[in-house]
């Protein structure tokens, strides 16, 4: 017995709420919210999962969970407390990626509404593909500060989460990054590179040494001489970064010289980098700015306060000390994941960007602020996230008395528009994108990259990031040639082998199935000689889709659950990523770049 | 009006208010944490409220309530327990209420706002009033008025809900984005040479009381024209306003079809006391006005307790002076009645 008093609601939506079932992805600060307008109406069965546990953070906003459950599992800690409100409904948690194989196209049909309470857009990605697949309506839900949106998704009658494509992740030049940083961000992404480079995983793509082959220092006298001991890509051939900093035990003092002093002298080489700009300025660890300084009595936050540069490198060489002893507990071959949360990386990169700030003559920032860029923290209030999910619940209603037309998308703006208007709901649904490469009746895109460089196992990461497959299978169209199988080990052995190579030429056309996620898509080939990595178009008018790095801070299944001390604890603290309402550009042309595994920001070829 | 606060935030304060300054500033989370916020009606959407201020981190809310935990309040109110039926509303969720937050002092007062003096109201920096008559509602704005203390009330029937917001004379800061050009070198030919700075101004804005708001005055011409708009929310709060005030209760849901009635008839009264065209005021708004619908309170809930922190941290534009939440087009607007 659920309903408790007759004539609250109208008889009709009653009965409809009495024999729904609804699953709800994501249990932070929406999903909390949408679980108690729930549970309180008098929704019968409800199934909740979230991957995360509990952080102090959440706190604010999650009024499910309380000091005493950090660390616990958020789905069963917001089920028990969801049902003491009201112990007549019948909730499942499971403390699981939604990305499974438990959850497949079948395990979707069964419910009426699914309701995403997500944080990124992998999952999202997914669920919306899965929704499509089990023709079950979605309402999908986001919050960005003030600001918070609502919208239905259903196949055939509405666009779907990928119909239009979303805005790419900002990215940098390389050479800017190692060469002539400019503003704090570049100082910022190139101290969590460094961090990578020395604990974390190593990418070549995340290089911190001067780039001698940046374009801008071409036919520099300096640099050319140099070159020779440089290699073709450019990085100036040496011991790799953390070799090197084993090898001196990650001697603070040596790393700083290296890094701050050695390397700057290095840049200053490339004279013609230094013509229209102002050059940086090597630092000696012995003579910092700000050493004498008289010691003052700080008040307030450290976090807040800008540290001078000489306590940066106080920072930097205990934070060295930590994260080395760090990773030499760990077995060989381990590494450490940077975590905006953890108190040592935090305080490296803030250390490391501010020194390198200073030195290309860069405002410093607190430990507050660079805790919010490194770590793309987006804020999140409670207020927001209940009117968002109070909409949410609100619309569920209306689309279980059966008035799905009139469940249009409701923007919460973070001031009222030019007619008063808070919450502004569309006029009308809007229509499925007839050409959109996931919920066209036969999904198409294009392909354009060089076919003589381009790898399967590049193709591979093509299919995984560019079309947000979790396990792609691709053959041949018209040979039924299998090119790429998700079973292990079947097409590996081709891994390293260009397009080309295994006979696929201009023009060729694969059919891309993910078995999971129930789609499949054409993608036809198109060489290009000039692309250096890939791109992909959806219509020959709208360019779109380069290889993009999502902010992949998510819990719900953006990467598999990696247990064990190095997993990626990447932030579910985003509750949203949010489509303005007037939305109706085409997104620029995604800058041709390459995705580096595990990092916040893309770092494009130069 | 909420004294400033020097005294710094603890280590503990910042971490889990993180989210929130990193949106607010630490300012605002200091005035946040000197206000004291009476919240009356501890109904579902007095719950909301308090759910939202509490985790904002005030100094202290105190829930004011002489009313028992019904059955029907279960269908919204998650900080009174259900084995609390026929206790009192207030002290029945204080429990959960302190548990939201432990930082923030939470207590109960069970008396009548009737039985109530004066001086009780202006303890506080800001009173938060839902689920009483006009008359009691005037009472206390112009005390709060008269001692310069900021009123919000609200309320939501079924799926509809308002808010009416008088902060009298309310100064606040709000950021503004800027674009401008931006110095790197002598000669810098670099494209994205222009950066966005957001800036802080000073504003002020001027606020009526109830009352006025209430008999705004439907024959000037300025109002005339907002029927054209075509929103009818301020006239179903009216109607619903007069229900409780004429009968001493909200609409029931065990009486759902006599009290349907009444209120088309108060209704069609309303439609000819203030010449609003026939049928302006649909018959659908008067359909789901019964109870507390979860999802409503917590819309209005939501915009409720953003106004309040909106208030006391006289940090970015508050609404001036009513919201209201139409259900029926899902829309939530601000309108200034009473000027
Ligand atoms: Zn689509």
């Amino acid at each position: 017995m659920v309903a408790r008093v007759a004539g609250v609601l109208d008889e009709k939506l009653a009965e409809a709420i009495a024999n729904s079932k609804i699953l709800v992805v994501g249990a932070g600060g929406i999903g909390c919210e949408i679980l108690k307008n729930l549970v309180l109406t008098g929704f019968p069965q409800i199934a909740i999962i979230d991957l995360d546990t509990i952080d102090v953070s959440n706190l604010n906003r999650q009024f499910l969970f309380h000091k005493e459950h950090v660390g616990k599992s958020k789905a069963q800690v917001a089920k028990d407390s969801a049902l003491s409100f009201n112990p007549n409904v019948n909730i499942v948690a499971h403390h699981d990626s939604v990305i499974s194989n438990d959850y497949g196209v079948s395990y979707f049909k069964q419910f009426n509404i699914v309701m995403n309470a997500l944080d990124n857009r992998v999952a999202r990605n997914h669920v919306n593909r899965m929704c499509l697949a089990a023709n079950v309506p979605l309402i999908e839900t986001g919050t960005a500060g003030y600001a918070g949106q609502v919208e239905l998704i259903k196949k055939g009658l509405t666009q779907c989460y990928e119909c239009q494509p979303k805005a790419p992740q900002k990215s940098f030049p390389g050479c800017t990054i190692r060469n002539t940083p400019s503003e704090p961000i570049h100082c910022i992404v190139w101290a969590k590179h460094l961090f990578n480079q020395l604990f974390g995983e190593e990418d070549p793509d995340q290089d911190v040494s001067p780039d001698t082959a940046d374009p801008e220092a071409a036919g520099d006298a300096g640099a050319s001489a140099l070159t020779s001991e440089g290699t073709a890509t450019g990085n100036v051939e040496r011991k790799s970064t953390r070799a090197w900093a084993s090898d001196t035990d990650y001697d603070p003092e040596k790393l700083f010289s290296k890094l701050f002093g050695d390397d700057i002298r290095y840049l200053l080489s490339m004279e013609n980098l230094w013509k229209k700009r102002r050059p940086p300025t090597p630092l000696t660890w012995d003579n910092l700015p700000g050493k004498d300084n008289p010691p003052t009595q700080h008040t307030g936050l450290p976090d807040q306060r800008v540290w001078t540069v000489h306590e940066c490198a106080q920072v930097f060489a205990d934070s060295c000390k930590v994260l080395k002893a760090d990773l030499k507990r760990r077995p060989d071959g381990d590494h450490l994941v940077w975590d905006k949360d953890e108190k040592s990386s935090m305080d490296f990169v803030t250390a490391c960007a501010n020194i390198r700030a200073h030195i290309f003559n860069i405002p410093l920032k607190s430990r507050f602020e660079i805790k919010s860029m490194a770590g793309n923290i987006i804020p999140a209030i409670a207020t927001a996230n209940a009117i968002v999910a109070g909409l949410a619940v609100l619309r569920a209603q209306t689309l279980l008395k059966g008035n799905i037309e009139s469940c249009t998308s409701v923007y919460l703006r973070p001031k009222v528009n030019h007619r008063g208007q808070l919450f502004v709901p569309e006029r009308t649904l809007t229509p499925p994108k007839p050409k959109c490469y996931v919920c066209a009746p036969k999904p198409e895109v294009a392909l354009a990259c060089n076919l003589k460089q381009l790898t399967l196992k590049d193709l591979n990461n093509v299919f995984k990031e560019g079309l947000n497959m979790q396990a792609p299978d691709a053959t041949v169209e018209g040979k039924g040639l299998v090119v790429l199988s998700s079973e292990p080990g079947e097409t590996d052995h081709n891994n390293e082998k260009t397009l080309e190579e295994i006979g696929l030429n201009d023009g060729c056309a694969l059919l891309v199935d993910d078995f999971l996620q129930n789609y499949e898509v054409r993608v036809r080939l198109q060489q290009e000689d000039d692309e250096k990595s890939w791109r992909l178009v959806t219509d020959t008018d709208t360019p779109m889709l380069g290889p993009q790095e999502d902010k992949t801070n998510g819990s719900n299944g953006a990467k598999e659950p990696k247990p064990g001390p190095s997993r990626s604890k990447e932030e579910s603290d985003s509750d949203m990523e949010i489509v303005e309402e007037d939305d109706g550009g085409v997104t620029t042309k995604a800058p041709k770049r390459r995705r580096t595994e595990k990092s916040d920001t893309v770092v494009e070829l130069c | 009006m909420v004294e400033n606060n020097e005294i710094e935030l603890s280590e503990a304060e910042a971490e889990q208010y993180d989210r929130q300054i990193r949106l607010w500033g630490l300012e605002s989370q200091k005035r946040l944490r000197a206000s004291k916020v009476l919240i009356i009606g501890l109904s579902g959407l007095g719950a909301e409220i308090a759910k939202n201020i509490i985790l904002s981190g005030v100094k202290s809310v105190c829930l004011l309530d002489d009313e028992n935990l019904k059955e029907i309040d279960l269908y919204s109110q998650f900080l009174a327990p259900p084995d609390k039926i026929g206790q009192n509303r207030a002290e029945s969720s204080l429990q959960r209420a302190r548990a939201l937050n432990p930082m923030v002092d939470v207590t109960s007062e069970t008396k009548a706002v009737d039985e109530l003096p004066d001086a009780f109201f202006t303890t506080f920096d800001i009173v938060c009033a839902t689920g009483l008559k006009q008359e009691q509602l005037e009472r206390i704005n112009n005390i709060c008025r008269d001692s310069n203390k900021k009123f919000l009330c609200g309320d939501v029937w079924g799926m509809f809900g308002y808010m009416f917001a008088d902060l009298i004379d309310h100064e606040y800061s709000e950021e503004i984005v800027q674009h401008r050009a931006l110095k790197r070198g002598p000669d810098d030919t670099e494209k994205s040479a222009r950066e966005t700075v957001s800036i802080t101004v000073k504003r002020r804005a001027i606020y009526v009381p109830l009352q006025n708001a209430l008999s705004a005055d439907w024959t000037k011409p300025e109002l005339r024209s907002r029927l054209r708009r075509g929103d009818p929310s301020y006239f179903v709060m009216k109607i619903l306003l007069r229900f409780r005030d004429e009968y001493n209760r909200n609409p029931d849901p065990a009486k759902r079809k006599a009290d349907t009635e009444i209120l088309l008839r108060m209704r069609d009264e309303l439609v000819k006391e203030l010449s609003i065209p026939v049928g302006f005021i649909s018959d659908a708004l008067f359909m789901d006005v019964f109870g507390i619908i979860s999802g409503a309170a917590a819309v209005v809930g939501g915009v409720i307790g953003q106004e309040v922190i909106k208030a006391v941290s006289q940090r970015e534009p508050p609404h001036n002076n009513m919201f209201f939440f139409n259900p029926v087009k899902c829309v939530g607007f601000v309108e200034l009645y009473g000027q």
